[in-house]
């Protein structure tokens, strides 16, 4: 790397400029030597460092991942405790609105699913966007004549055409592929259609319902409105409906909190909406009603929202609702900005809304559409619908931390046994050498795999992390301890040592205070390669399972699994983000050791 | 030179047996009771009164009763004479039991370090010709990458090559499921499925190699008899492979012999990707199912492993530089 005569250049050469306050434009070419004389070991270590264009380059890589890793959390909080059936393997991208431009203003109807959504305009062309979790979804079926309703599922689209037939398409298991025989032979002309998850429903004018789809997940009778039904809802478990004779009806078996209608919501609603753990109901006189478990907070109706309600909404875990003078209100959940109401939306005269899922939809009266909610993720989510961009960069400080951890108790324990076995040698030279291969002789992976079994299993989940680091640390110390035990060896000799020792200073601060600072820049090279490889094997040990587990994330238990084909070729983005984070900090922080020992010997450049 | 090699044995069987107690210790530290494990499924079948029996029989059995420090002295006398424990998942002789994956593992490991090194000499020799020049910094990089890259990662980024984007070869196992014929042909399914862990394993191994070779050979080549060597007027190529290699060799042969021990260990890492049945992946389901017996002799087993290989780096240095005194 012959770059000495550009660096003067360089942006490195203005930051050396900063920083020793000295023209180094203007500096004619000086032996190593030469330098060292004017201007000492340290500084000429520092310069010569900067003036490497990769290492500074790795260096500048590095910083940012660190930085990233360690700010970005604060403002991307992670859930340990969150998934989402519904979000499970979305791939990158924030297309999940991205409304086509001719559907926008020409807008009839439209729904989201689980990541996609599907409108109709009011020609009855029908428009599908956003993530496909099935590729199946993206094929519209054709000659479907003018369709009038859309609804999409978790991952299935059902349409109704102005003729009354039904189309599905999307996921097609459970009997979601095709409309059952059944609806043709129901009483009366459809009048409402829904899909939800992994089901689909459709209502007729006579109140008949008819769903079909996992009917193992559902937890719902609905005898007691079958042919009675006027409206009715579904969440992922279970279903609410108000009969024709104006009663509120929630259809589940077992006792949940929201089978405890409250009176006023008992009969008369005119609006119902169902998340998945709370209910919604709007009187007669607009009065909104809301009951059931307050997980999410969607009993937390906010105060301003006063009025006449005329319709009310409801997403997995939130609600929307519209009042009669077209102001709307959000509440519930806000982990994707579902209740994060834009200022356009305050500012415009709503008079329809459409919230499923994550994503709210509504329409001003000059026929704008207004968005807001999930838009998609920047990398992913994973199998459990879990986003992977904040898991990366919690996962990033989890690795480093374990990893920098487990380096300072190796360096710590090294310089201690190194110092000692050097300095005094002999017997105690000895033991501590055969100490060291001891734990050298410990096969690393299986032992730290089998430590961390046996340890792993009777402490919670904080304290077995702070064990792994432990017994990474443990384990590694002896390479450092012979690397400072030899440089001592040849320090220990020398005039100054004597000098000391003359002048009765005592031991351990010759060991410590007078030799080490003379042997610290080689300590620190060797630091910075076992840092990478500290990492490395935390990554490897979790990626094998015996590591740091879920869920709590590392870049090697997010890899975990990854090398399933399905995995690898249909969500690609599961497995290349923790890669690359992995490889770029481990090949930034060896390149920055290699630099830094350059820096430290210009003679191993010459090699 | 004897006296060295005796002196380092008595070293070798003091730390064999030191990390013996320490191992022997953590495995009785296991948590579950290895004797209600043997009688699984019994308790429901008998009186609580014959199940103590039988319980108490089983312990004696096992030699449980005794106190920890004969427990040991029973477990490393029956480890000398090679008897390794039975494996209490699958209830066969622990040698019975990794034989095959042993087989397996010395062939990856053997077929991958002719290639790493018909691949690292060459490379770590042209690098180090051509110091400073593009090529050279080129490898330099590449190297690093190399080894600073996780196993896994590099395993995944080959699946996604060879097994997804190009379906050419199998992702998992060593045989096709079912496959009979003649040996050959067996022979010849089983080298197919062993190309993608090989290939990995190689790449993974690249690295930190040619990084080795060349900094010998460079070492090699700035010294005075090359100098003399070219002021004689040798054509280069004579002094390059006649003079400088062979030098060069001194510090590569002893990794060559540090290596030869390691073939007997497999990697856990590659083996549980590949599901490549060697003993890594033994140990790592081994430790999953908690058959600490299987885990505890393959752990005595590279114990021994890793002492034999530190003692062979050092005698082979010894042998292929006459300067180097041991003592």
């Amino acid at each position: 790397m012959n770059n000495k005569k550009k660096n003067g250049y360089s942006f490195f050469g203005w930051i050396k400029g900063m920083l020793f306050g000295m023209n180094s434009m203007g500096n004619p070419e000086v032996s190593v030597l030469e330098e060292e004389q004017m201007q000492g070991p340290m500084r000429t270590i520092v310069k010569n460092f900067l003036g490497n264009k990769v290492a500074m380059t790795a260096t500048i890589i590095f910083i940012a991942i660190f930085a990233a890793c360690f700010i970005l959390p604060i403002f991307y909080p992670l859930d340990l405790t969150f998934s989402d059936v519904t979000q499970q393997n979305v791939g990158p991208g924030f297309s999940m609105m991205k409304v086509p431009k001719k559907l926008e203003h020409n807008i009839a109807d439209i729904s989201s699913g689980s990541s996609f959504g599907v409108g109709v305009d009011n020609e009855g062309q029908v428009y599908v966007f956003g993530k496909f979790t099935d590729k199946k979804l993206g094929q519209i079926p054709e000659n479907m004549g003018k369709i009038v309703d859309v609804e999409a599922g978790h991952n299935h689209i059902l349409a109704l055409n102005d003729q009354g037939k039904l189309f599905t398409w999307g996921y097609d298991r459970f009997g979601l592929g095709k409309i059952p025989l059944d609806v043709k032979d129901m009483s009366g002309k459809i009048k409402e259609i829904g899909a939800g998850y992994h089901i689909s429903y459709v209502v007729s004018d006579k109140g008949e319902v008819i769903f079909w789809g996992n009917d193992n997940l559902l937890d719902i009778d609905i005898s007691p409105v079958q042919k009675n039904v006027e409206k009715i809802v579904f969440n992922t478990s279970t279903a609410m409906a108000i009969t024709k004779d104006g009663k509120t009806e929630v259809l589940c078996k077992t006792e949940l909190p929201i089978k405890n209608v409250p009176d006023e919501a008992k009969t008369g609603a005119i609006d119902i909406a169902l998340s998945e753990k709370a209910a919604a109901a709007i009187t007669k006189d607009g009065k909104l009603i809301v009951w059931g478990s307050n997980a999410n907070g969607e009993l937390n109706v906010p105060e301003e929202a006063q009025g006449k309600f005329v319709k009310v909404e409801a997403g997995r875990n939130h609600f929307t609702a519209l009042t009669s003078d077209g102001k709307v209100y959000s509440w519930g959940i806000d982990n994707y900005g579902q209740t994060d109401i834009p200022a356009s939306v305050a500012k415009s005269n709503i008079v329809d809304i459409k919230s499923d899922c994550h994503q709210n939809y509504a329409i001003d009266e000059n026929g704008n559409l207004h968005k807001w909610g999930l838009k998609g993720y920047l990398m992913g989510t994973d199998g459990s619908g879990r986003d992977i961009f904040t898991r990366l960069v919690a996962g990033g400080r989890m690795t480093m931390t374990v990893g920098a951890i487990a380096v300072i108790i190796s360096t710590v324990i090294g310089i201690i046994v190194g110092g000692f076995s050097g300095y005094y040698g002999g017997k105690i030279d000895n033991i501590l050498m055969r100490l060291a291969e001891i734990v050298g002789a410990l096969p690393f992976l299986p032992f730290a795999m089998i430590l961390s079994t046996i340890v792993g299993n009777k402490v919670n989940e904080t304290q077995r992390i702070a064990i792994i680091m432990v017994i990474l640390g443990i384990l590694s110390w002896p390479g450092i301890a012979r690397l400072v035990r030899a440089q001592i060896l040849a320090e220990r000799e020398k005039e100054f040592v004597t000098a000391a020792k003359a002048m009765g200073i005592n031991e351990m601060s010759i060991i410590f205070r007078h030799i080490l600072p003379n042997v610290i820049t080689v300590i620190i090279v060797n630091v910075t390669l076992h840092f990478a490889s500290s990492m490395l094997t935390e990554s490897t040990l979790s990626f094998i399972g015996f590591g740091v587990v879920e869920p709590n994330p590392t870049w090697g238990n997010m890899l975990k699994g990854c090398q399933d084909s399905k995995i690898i070729s249909e969500f690609w983005w599961r497995w290349v983000f923790p890669a690359i984070a992995l490889s770029l900090s481990t090949i930034s922080i060896n390149i920055i050791g290699e630099g830094l020992r350059d820096a430290i010997d210009p003679k191993s450049k010459e090699r | 030179m004897l006296r060295y090699i005796a002196k380092r044995l008595v070293y070798i069987v003091f730390v064999f047996f030191v990390v013996s107690i320490l191992m022997f210790g953590i495995y009785k530290s296991v948590p579950g009771d290895p004797v209600a494990m043997q009688l699984d499924g019994k308790a429901t079948s008998m009186t609580p009164e014959q199940y103590q029996q039988l319980y108490d029989q089983t312990k004696e059995r096992l030699g449980l009763d005794k106190p920890v420090y004969v427990q040991y002295l029973v477990w490393i006398t029956d480890m000398m004479q090679g008897n390794f424990g039975i494996s209490s998942i699958h209830r066969v002789p622990v040698i019975k039991l990794v034989a095959e994956p042993m087989k397996n593992t010395i062939l990856l490991n053997v077929v991958s370090l002719v290639l790493v090194f018909l691949i690292t000499i060459p490379l770590g020799i042209a690098t180090a010709v051509r110091k400073g020049s593009k090529f050279d910094t080129g490898v330099q990089i590449g190297t690093i990458v190399g080894y600073s890259m996780p196993s896994f990662v590099i395993a995944l980024i080959a699946i996604v090559i060879f097994a997804v984007k190009f379906p050419l070869l199998p992702i998992s196992g060593v045989n096709t499921a079912g496959l009979t014929g003649s040996s050959w042909v067996m022979f010849k399914d089983k080298m197919y499925h062993m190309a993608l862990p090989l290939i990995v394993m190689t790449i993974a191994s690249l690295g930190s190699i040619t990084r080795y070779v060349r900094a010998a050979m460079i070492e090699a080549l700035s010294m005075d008899y090359i100098r003399t060597a070219r002021a004689k007027g040798l054509r280069e190529k004579v002094v390059i492979y006649s003079h400088a290699f062979r030098n060069a060799l001194i510090p590569v042969v002893t990794i060559i012999t540090a290596w030869f021990v390691s073939i007997f260990s497999g990697s856990v890492v590659i083996e549980t990707i590949f599901l490549w049945n060697g003993m890594g992946k033994i140990l790592l389901d081994s430790l999953l199912k908690q058959d600490f017996a299987v885990v505890l002799a393959m752990q005595m087993f590279y114990v021994i492993l890793t002492l034999a290989g530190n003692l062979l780096m050092d005698i082979a240095y010894g042998f292929v530089d006459p300067r180097v005194k041991l003592d």
